[in-house]
């Protein structure tokens, strides 16, 4: 699924995930906690920027992102069904 | 007792320089602060988060504290992060007023914005060594040796620390920086 | 020796003087507002902003209009607010034995957005070395510049200053205004309330931002002087994260113990906590942790968010200041826009303005 990778790449540039490349993500790995990639809530808001700036997204709620979020995969199911760009 | 200083780094685009020791030089192609921080197998991923003051101020600090092994990461609330410089922030707050200059493209970056304060480093040294002690970043209109050494003897005052990590950092651009820091212990 | 206050000033929306100030507090005005468009921010904000024709008037009357002819708000109203205080507190700013305290976080970063802009002039060092320079002081000012604590951090270096004996007197001025930058960046970090902020209540939604100086003279006196004295200070870090509170209110905790530890006083000796208060989910939460793990739930708790917004740089001088002043007559503030709790540990926040003996 091309939106999959396009959001990996688009991921690593945000939030400087310098070390990593899109095959280093697994599509259902949690983005957030110990396991998977770890990221923290100064990354979740980086990640509602992303979503509005590139698929014209808005999510005014930060906790709403929990869902939307979870992995790269439900992030991508949610722009492909919500977006405006 | 009194104040002494324990080691010394120093830190340029040019070279990297440990108790008076120049151990680094700068090689082209890659930011220094990289190269440094991949030289010496330093493993920490949030560094590449950081803005350039807080990486400056990482790397310098994670060298002076190397001697002090394992019991490095104990918490403790007796070492006090007092650093300095004259420009406070600017790197950072020049890259996040590009976010937010363009009406058309308006999307301010909380990840760039959180790092607009100059003390966000004195965070980054805490948190990596569990520091709970006395934080603090001072501007000076001008590097003066003796104001620094003042307010270092001021931190000393509050009956708990017992030792200050310390020392100008100023980062006005990726390219342009300059960390003299020095671990300093009251014996 | 001690270190006692000889000198106060605030400058804020509510007005250009500490006693207007608490007039303003103890009848419960304010001058947040709603601004649908600020500065054409694509956002509706809730904030209190120091009105230029009023700032511009007060500085007519300092005789400092044609001093501050080519200067920025921040730079005004730092000016004016130490400019007053060092009136009041009689001394001679231009002795050796007097240090200049500033503290402030963005100082002139509004000036970022004219890319011609002289980069000299954007930080706060720079606004302290012109203040100082303008009393006619010969020492390096000092600027404090660590976050939200800054105007307390301010104080205890003062303090500490003093009781060293490096100066015998100090002039500690706390100053931020607002700009696009400051805004849309607490925006970006979804820490703002589009309405009045509520502390420590149960339907809070996150902080107002707010504009303000505020200046206080600390002096070395002998022991047996009257007025305010300083007992002692504590800075703290959580150790955390940089830009979330502790679950556990680590730092807050640390140094609230440490100050209770050195100033040898009791839960029953103390009046009120002022508190940070700014009204954001963790802020608040993490605060009545704190306090519950000091040992401090009985002592009641205001905070003055709800007057003024949270005013930076300045907010540690201005809320110590009229602390003072309600204790003094007597009182604890009300704590403005604060309904009904929402913190897991109780606190005693002050709905109404109440009495006190202590």
């Amino acid at each position: 699924m091309e939106l999959i990778e396009e959001l990996k790449t688009k991921m690593i540039e945000a939030l400087n995930l310098e070390e990593m490349t899109p095959a280093d993500i697994d599509d259902n790995a949690p983005l957030f906690g110990d396991e998977g990639l770890g990221l923290d809530s100064i990354d979740v808001l980086e990640l509602i920027v992303l979503l509005e700036r590139n698929y014209g997204i808005k999510i005014a709620d930060p906790k709403q992102g929990k869902e939307i979020f979870a992995s790269v995969r439900t992030m991508a199911d949610y722009v492909a069904a919500n977006r405006t760009k | 007792m009194e104040p002494k200083v324990i080691h010394r780094v120093k830190l340029t685009p040019r070279s990297l320089e440990v108790d008076g020791k120049r151990v680094a030089e700068a090689v082209a192609g890659e930011s220094f602060l990289t190269h440094v921080y991949r030289q010496r197998q330093m493993d920490y991923p949030k560094f590449f988060k950081m803005d350039v003051l807080c990486k400056l101020g990482f790397i310098a600090s994670e060298i002076l504290l190397e001697t002090e092994g394992a019991e490095r990461f104990v918490p403790r609330a007796d070492r006090a992060v007092i650093l300095f410089n004259r420009n406070s922030s600017l790197n950072a707050d020049r890259t996040f007023q590009r976010t937010i200059a363009d009406p058309e493209e308006f999307y301010p970056s909380p990840s760039v914005f959180v790092y607009t304060l100059p003390n966000i480093v004195t965070g980054e040294i805490a948190i990596r060594n569990k520091y709970h002690g006395e934080s603090n970043f001072i501007l000076l209109p001008e590097k003066s040796e003796e104001a620094m050494n003042q307010a270092v003897e001021r931190a000393f005052m509050d009956g708990e620390t017992t030792s200050v990590l310390t020392g100008w950092l100023e980062a006005v651009s990726e390219t342009e920086y300059e960390a003299e820091m020095k671990l300093i212990m009251m014996m | 020796m001690i270190v006692r206050k000889i000198g106060e000033n605030i400058v804020s929306p509510l007005g250009f003087s500490v006693e207007e100030n608490f007039t303003a507090l103890m009848s419960g005005r304010s001058e947040l507002r709603r601004y649908e468009s600020l500065w054409n921010l694509p956002f509706p904000c809730f904030v209190s902003l120091i009105p230029g024709a009023a700032l511009e008037a007060e500085l007519s009357k300092e005789e400092l209009t044609g001093r501050c002819a080519s200067s920025t708000k921040f730079e005004k109203i730092a000016l004016l607010s130490a400019s007053k205080a060092i009136k009041q507190s009689g001394i001679d700013a231009r002795s050796g034995r007097v240090v200049f305290i500033l503290s402030s976080t963005k100082g002139n970063v509004e000036l970022l957005a004219d890319e011609k802009t002289d980069f000299d002039r954007v930080t706060p060092a720079n606004t302290a070395k012109m203040i100082a320079h303008h009393f006619g002081n010969p020492n390096l000012p000092v600027t404090v510049s660590n976050a939200c604590i800054s105007g307390l951090c301010a104080q205890i270096e003062a303090f500490r200053c003093l009781m060293s004996r490096q100066y015998d007197a100090a002039v500690v001025i706390g100053a931020d205004v607002l700009s696009p930058f400051i805004v849309a960046g607490f925006q970006s970090l979804k820490a703002l309330s589009d309405e009045q902020c509520r502390p420590f209540s149960a339907n809070r939604k996150g902080l107002n931002l707010g504009e303000a100086a505020a200046t206080v003279v600390y002096q070395v006196a002998d022991d047996n002087s009257d007025g305010w004295r300083m007992l002692a200070g504590a800075v703290r870090n959580d150790a955390n994260h940089i830009s979330g509170p502790s679950r556990t209110g680590e730092g807050s905790y640390r140094a609230l113990l440490s100050v209770l530890g050195s100033s040898k006083l009791t839960v029953s000796d103390l009046a009120c906590l002022n508190v940070h208060g700014t009204s954001t989910l963790y802020n608040d939460e993490m605060e009545s942790i704190a306090i519950n793990r000091a040992g401090l739930n009985a002592v009641p708790v205001n905070a003055m968010k709800g007057y003024y917004g949270h005013t930076l740089g300045a907010a540690g001088v201005l809320e110590t200041l009229l602390t003072m002043r309600a204790v003094e007559e007597g009182k604890i503030p009300a704590t403005r826009g604060f309904d009904e709790l929402g913190v897991t540990n109780p606190v005693l926040v002050s709905s109404e303005s109440f009495d006190t003996q202590k």
